[in-house]
């Protein structure tokens, strides 16, 4: 993970940031790029944390172990989606 | 008060057989206070065995006209006392008696002191460590109450107190009256305050759920989180939801769970019920525990019309279960969407960007040799100015000295050369054309139209569209450098032509200088 990068929050934060930016547009051409390519570098980061996060159910017990929940609440009412 | 009565433990009765009673010519005197308070009242009425000797009880006043006893009977003040006590304690062994509850005061002993009052009178009273504990609410002042007991003589000071053995409110239910008496104190404390609130994240890595494992409020939530968020990584922390004991245990799952890492928000949920079965979320225990959590916490507790204390505490205060989990992640293409929308205007702000430079470029490419030399230098900039301004107080110089500064001139304005810089942009577009057509094949094809679109956009905006406008780029024979000076070639050398479609391989014929 990009460590320039802190998280989910951060990284749209900063996308809007220079999104406003190059919309002002006094930039130069350089700097503009430099924002540009950042910024696909950020969207990309948004993109993969959106997709990575585990699809998991866990309970966590009174020595703050965490076990797989029963499968029942996997899939709740039996009509979770495959 | 060095010493107070029931400080520690009801007095003991004292030596429990009333004094013998002797012949008292006289009513004495001390039995006789200030007519109108209560406590005399009280005294006169529950004497009896003082007032022995005048049924109607007026005697117990100095009247002239009482009439002589033969013989006096005097008693000590402790065997007034006992006898007081015996007779007050006998007749109000068990009393309900109603009142607004005034200085009221908690020992340290556990037990508390306070006064019940009317807009007439008013009786001490106390409620002992035992039976306050099963009070739900606190009896605070200026709160009604009805309150029963007993009545109990505290010899020492000669008082009369009511010992309180329960204590309702009057006018509410007692669960009510706690109810608002901790959201009071809460508040005060400034829990409530929407300072303290914090944002949730925008998309938690993990989300805690404080509940019942088999309640329905858990799959309700189960349900809705893994439709709006497939992938969403759920921690339940198990925990009772109601009976005795359920505000401790909701309260430790709460500090369980947020000790998990990654856990980025909490839901502390309960299905409707009752005010007493949703009363755990109205317990101090658990409202401490809201506040102290680390990561922001959602209620959702009972239905739309339920307001619990948590709810108060939480960052978030969702009607229902189900709502909590609505809240606590948006939907997963609901993010997908605004991230679409942030990289379009990105690219439509880059787009501008580079048509202007372009624009620029082409009135620079209007010119031509060295005339466009100033033109150039005031485009440039304040630093290439500079070296303009320098550059025109050396007339007058040595030829010599001119050429070698135009010489350094020349060399300085090619570093800011649009066209050098166009070349970089060019393998920059290049490598982000590649990397966005990695990206493009990512599995969401929304996202994949869009950097796609963007990808053919900025190809757009390369360098080499200009060449479709009839420009042409001059490179040396390894197709490495750019030719820009003609009088770095010499007849023979070979040269490449790219053109719009397609390049020419050349050879040098003649060379003219730009001045020719």
């Amino acid at each position: 993970m990009d460590p320039t990068i802190k998280d989910f929050e951060a990284a749209i934060a900063e996308l809007e940031i220079i999104v406003r930016k190059l919309e002002e547009g006094d930039l130069a051409l350089e700097k503009s790029l430099e924002l540009y390519e950042r910024g696909v570098q950020l969207s990309r980061f948004c993109h993969s944390r959106l997709e990575e996060a585990e699809k998991r159910i866990e309970i966590v017990n009174e020595r703050g172990e965490l076990k797989p929940a029963p499968a029942a609440l996997r899939l709740p009412d039996g009509d979770d989606e495959p | 008060m060095s010493k107070l009565p029931f400080d520690d433990e009801p007095p003991p009765a004292p030596k429990a057989a009333p004094a013998p009673v002797r012949t008292v010519p006289m009513v004495p005197k001390g039995l006789v206070p200030g007519a109108s308070t209560p406590v005399a009242q009280a005294r006169y009425e529950f004497s009896p065995k003082l007032a022995a000797g005048n049924p109607a009880g007026e005697g117990l006043t100095p009247l002239p006209t009482l009439p002589v006893a033969p013989v006096r009977q005097v008693l000590t003040v402790s065997e007034l006392s006992a006898t007081i006590r015996d007779a007050l304690e006998t007749k109000f062994q068990n009393v309900w008696v109603e009142g607004e509850i005034s200085n009221a005061r908690l020992w340290n002993t556990g037990h508390l002191y306070f006064t019940l009052k009317d807009s007439a009178s008013q009786i001490k009273g106390v409620i002992f460590r035992g039976a306050l504990r099963y009070l739900k609410f606190k009896p605070e002042d200026g709160l009604r109450v009805v309150a029963r007991g007993k009545i109990s003589v505290y010899d020492v000071k000669g008082e009369y107190q009511l010992i309180c053995e329960h204590m309702e409110p009057q006018g509410f239910g007692p669960l009510q009256v706690a109810f608002e008496q901790l959201k009071k104190k809460l508040m005060a404390e400034g829990l409530f305050e929407m300072a303290r609130k914090r944002p949730l994240p925008a998309l938690p890595r993990r989300i805690g759920l404080v509940t019942s494992i088999d309640g329905a409020a858990l799959r309700d939530m189960v349900r809705v989180l893994r439709r709006r968020y497939p992938n969403a990584h759920l921690v339940i922390s198990p925990t009772r939801v109601q009976g005795e004991g359920a505000a401790g245990e909701v309260a430790r799952a709460l500090k369980r769970v947020a000790r998990v890492s990654h856990v980025d928000v909490i839901i502390v949920a309960r299905g409707g019920g009752s005010l007493e079965d949703l009363w755990a979320f109205n317990e101090e225990v658990v409202a401490r525990a809201i506040a102290a959590s680390p990561v922001p916490v959602i209620s959702g507790v009972g239905h739309e019309t339920d307001v619990t204390i948590a709810d108060f505490v939480a960052d978030l205060r969702a009607a229902t279960p189900s709502a909590a989990a609505e809240l606590v992640v948006r939907r997963k293409d609901e993010f997908f969407a605004h991230i679409d929308r942030i990289c379009e205007r990105l690219d439509a702000a880059m787009g501008n960007r580079l048509r202007r430079f372009e624009s620029r470029l082409h009135a620079l490419e209007a010119r031509t040799g060295y005339a466009g030399f100033p033109g150039r230098l005031a485009f440039r900039g304040r630093h290439v100015s500079e070296l303009a301004s320098g550059l025109r107080h050396g007339v007058g110089q040595s030829i010599a000295r001119r050429l070698r500064r135009h010489d350094l001139l020349r060399r300085s304005l090619d570093q800011f050369d649009p066209r050098h810089r166009l070349g970089a942009i060019r393998t920059r577009l290049v490598a982000r054309d590649g990397q966005l057509a990695a990206a493009a094949r990512r599995r969401f094809t929304a996202f994949h139209g869009r950097f796609g679109g963007l990808a053919a956009r900025l190809g757009g905006l390369s360098p080499l569209a200009v060449l479709g406008r009839g420009y042409a780029v001059t490179w040396d024979a390894a197709h490495t450098r750019i030719i820009r000076d003609a009088s770095t070639l010499r007849v023979g050398d070979n040269i490449n032509v790219t053109l719009e479609r397609g390049s020419l391989d050349a050879t040098i014929t003649r060379t003219h200088g730009p001045n020719d």
